[in-house]
């Protein structure tokens, strides 16, 4: 969706009905009341056990959780492919993309010769939520997670990731993974990696 | 109850009275002063004149010393500023006494006053609004709109001074 | 002053103070987070709670009381000692003696003894509220002083400023109600509003809006909350306070609000009557009761009528104070001096000419 501007115009002259205040006032002032009342009466019914229809926007955060969109980017996460294994081959790329590198890989090679990551340690405490490394991987191994709750600590230390703790099932990631499919395809830069490789 | 009352609040404004005096921040001396304004009032109403309570404490304590005060915080006077030299003081307070005595004694022989505000006719309507509009505006009607002449021609003076600085 | 006086003139001050500090204080904290919440598609704060109950949010009020009363009370280094500690005294005192003119009810014989329900029929009234208020400014003006702090010295030199500049006013926009009622005492006023064609809201609405306008202003709320504005100072003249003086000026500042209500009430909106019924009527109404439970009843009506009028003032200021944006400063001036004034003025102008022509009929 492109950006659409609202142009304000601010050189409007007000009538003398705006310029005496009291009415635009009071017009406020019924806009404000209405909202009270209409609000009070969606509370009264809602506690008397009626349904939920009410316009307040408020979420009782630790017994109810916000809808989280797609698109969101949370804690960044390696993907388990259906094998068992992590999909990282410890190219290196988000490593040279993260602009606060927080990221540092020590990469391996297993005993078929495909390579993969000894540790892969991400520090939490300088990660900005960028999503460039999801952008940098070749592989679709590092992706933004849904992850928001718990990421705060008193102690910096506990905010170094080690791999165990980034590694994520696919399934649990199919939201965003589909989310960054469908933006990289629609920007043509998105390049289905094959079977083969 | 009343005499209890008046040496009471007397007794107050006299100290708040020397403590504005003695104080050595300009705002201590301000806030005394509003006190012995309040004090006042309440001697007047004691007397039975609310009208002039009610407009001691809105002219003199709400808004005149409210102007002082503004105008204290306005130049942030916050000590006493060496201004005066302590030999202008000594000549101060030998002007304060040559003034003060005739004044105190005067005062003590105030008894030439009594009877002086003697055209109350109905005593009924002492201190009420009705009673002190009705003189302002039969018997004392010239000094009262010459009075509020001169306040106009001091207020379209002010303005014109505001102008003029701005310009 | 017999002791039957004496009991009931320390009736009437325990039913104000209480009404006032016991009540309105604390409920209008209440109502402010409340009614700003749901009018903002919010909840509002419901989390304090006592063994599970929350009570709506109620126990807000009470949590801020304990959690103030044992926070530390802050006097920053330079301020004024003796000045900073009396400044939310002088804020407070004010704004609740203004209330003793008021009346709440009308006169009535109980058992043979006359009840007038206000605290001081002065003779004038309108005047001592007046005289009153201008005192309030001095608790704002010192507390901005005494703090040694320039956030709170700038909000003091706006409220000092503001406040004048809008008692002038205030006090002109009454003038023309006066002078139809032709008595300065409050009791009268509401005496002569028994009928309902009298009120003051009537004949004189715009000199009530010009009053509200004035009213909120004096009081420093929003709209015209320049001097503690938290965007530009803070808080204004109390940025240095904390715990009880603290809030000493928040009460100071919610009884004002109920103060404002009961003159507008009072002034405007026919006191404890109920229109169209005089309080003869009204007590006639319950005769099969006999003549003093009759009275009495009777009174206790027009009580809960008068405070029913208070509630709905006190939300209508609430809805205003939840609804407008904050002016500039020089606005509130222009607003105070350019506007209000002149207009005060004309109407005063146009009631002389009414009342003279009987276009007015002055009861």
């Amino acid at each position: 969706m492109a950006i659409t501007v609202k142009k304000v115009d601010r050189n409007v002259t007000m009538t003398l009905w705006e310029r005496s205040y009291i009415p635009e006032m009071t017009r406020g002032m019924i806009i404000t009341m209405k909202h009270f009342v209409v609000n009070l009466a969606g509370l009264a019914l809602e506690v008397v056990g009626g349904k939920r229809h009410r316009k307040i926007m408020t979420i009782y955060y630790p017994e109810e959780n916000p809808v989280i969109p797609p698109a969101y980017r949370g804690r960044p996460a390696l993907v388990r492919a259906e094998n068992g294994q992590e999909k990282c081959v410890a190219c290196g790329l988000c490593e040279v993309a993260c602009p606060p590198r927080c990221i540092s890989i020590v990469g391996g090679e297993r005993e078929n010769g495909e390579r993969y990551p000894v540790s892969y340690t991400l520090d939490g405490s300088r990660c900005i939520f960028c999503g460039l490394c999801e952008e940098a991987c070749p592989k679709e191994a590092i992706v933004m997670s849904h992850d928001w709750k718990n990421l705060c600590e008193h102690d910096r230390s506990k905010m170094i990731y080690d791999k165990e703790t980034l590694l994520y099932p696919e399934r649990n990631l199919k939201k965003r993974l589909n989310v960054i499919r469908e933006k990289y395809f629609n920007a043509k830069l998105y390049h289905k990696p094959s079977e083969k490789d | 109850m009343e005499l209890i009352i008046f040496y009471l609040v007397s007794s107050m404004a006299v100290v708040c009275a020397v403590g504005m005096i003695v104080a050595q921040k300009p705002v201590t001396s301000a806030v005394c002063l509003v006190a012995v304004m309040f004090c006042l009032a309440v001697l007047f109403a004691l007397l039975n004149a609310h009208l002039i309570a009610a407009l001691q404490i809105l002219v003199y304590a709400g808004a005149i010393m409210v102007l002082f005060l503004f105008v204290i915080m306005l130049m942030n006077l916050r000590e006493k500023e060496g201004l005066v030299s302590a030999h202008l003081e000594k000549v101060q307070m030998v002007g304060v006494l040559a003034l003060g005595a005739p004044l105190l004694w005067v005062m003590s022989t105030a008894k030439v006053f009594v009877g002086a505000g003697g055209d109350v006719k109905d005593l009924a309507e002492f201190g009420t609004t009705r009673g002190v509009g009705a003189l302002l505006y039969t018997e004392y009607l010239l000094p009262f709109e010459i009075a509020s002449i001169l306040l106009l021609a001091a207020l379209v003076g002010a303005v014109v001074l505001t102008k003029i600085k701005l310009r | 002053m017999g002791i039957a006086e004496m009991i009931e003139t320390i009736v009437k001050i325990g039913f104000i103070i209480g009404l006032t500090i016991g009540f309105f204080a604390p409920m209008l904290a209440w109502v402010e987070r409340k009614q700003s919440a749901v009018m903002q598609d919010r909840i509002g704060a419901n989390r304090a709670d006592f063994f599970g109950f929350t009570v709506i949010g109620l126990l807000h009020s009470l949590a801020d009381a304990i959690k103030l009363i044992f926070k530390e009370d802050f006097i920053p280094r330079g301020a004024e000692r003796a000045l900073h500690t009396l400044a939310p005294v002088i804020a407070v005192i004010p704004s609740l003696i203004a209330f003793a003119v008021i009346p709440f009810g009308g006169k009535y014989t109980l058992w043979g003894h006359e009840v007038n329900l206000v605290i001081a029929d002065l003779d004038v009234g309108v005047l001592y509220v007046f005289a009153i208020s201008s005192l309030a400014t001095y608790g704002v003006v010192i507390a901005g002083w005494a703090s040694n702090n320039n956030w709170s010295l700038l909000g003091g030199l706006r409220a000092s400023a503001q406040m004048f500049s809008y008692e002038v006013a205030m006090g002109l926009t009454v003038i023309g109600l006066i002078m139809f009622y032709q008595s300065l005492s409050m009791v009268d006023i509401v005496a002569k509003q028994d009928n309902f064609f009298h009120w003051g809201i009537i004949w004189h609405w715009p000199a009530f809006v010009l009053f509200l306008a004035c009213a909120v202003a004096e009081n420093k709320r929003v709209p015209f909350d320049a001097p503690e504005a938290e965007a530009e100072l803070v808080a204004g003249y109390f940025t240095e306070y904390s715990g009880m003086k603290f809030v000493m000026f928040w009460t100071a500042e919610f009884i004002e609000m109920v103060t404002i209500a009961g003159l507008c009430v009072a002034l405007f909106f026919g006191g404890h009557h109920v229109p169209f019924i005089t309080d003869a009527e009204l007590a006639g109404g319950f005769s099969f009761l006999g003549p003093n439970v009759s009275n009495l009843v009777a009174m206790l009506i027009g009580v809960g009528v008068f405070i029913f009028k208070l509630v709905a003032l006190l939300i209508l200021q609430m809805t205003i104070r939840w609804t407008m944006p904050r002016f500039r400063y020089d606005q509130i001036m222009k607003l105070g001096w350019k506007m209000i004034l002149p207009l005060s003025l004309t109407w005063i102008f146009i009631v002389g000419v009414g009342i003279l022509t009987g276009v007015m009929p002055s009861p």
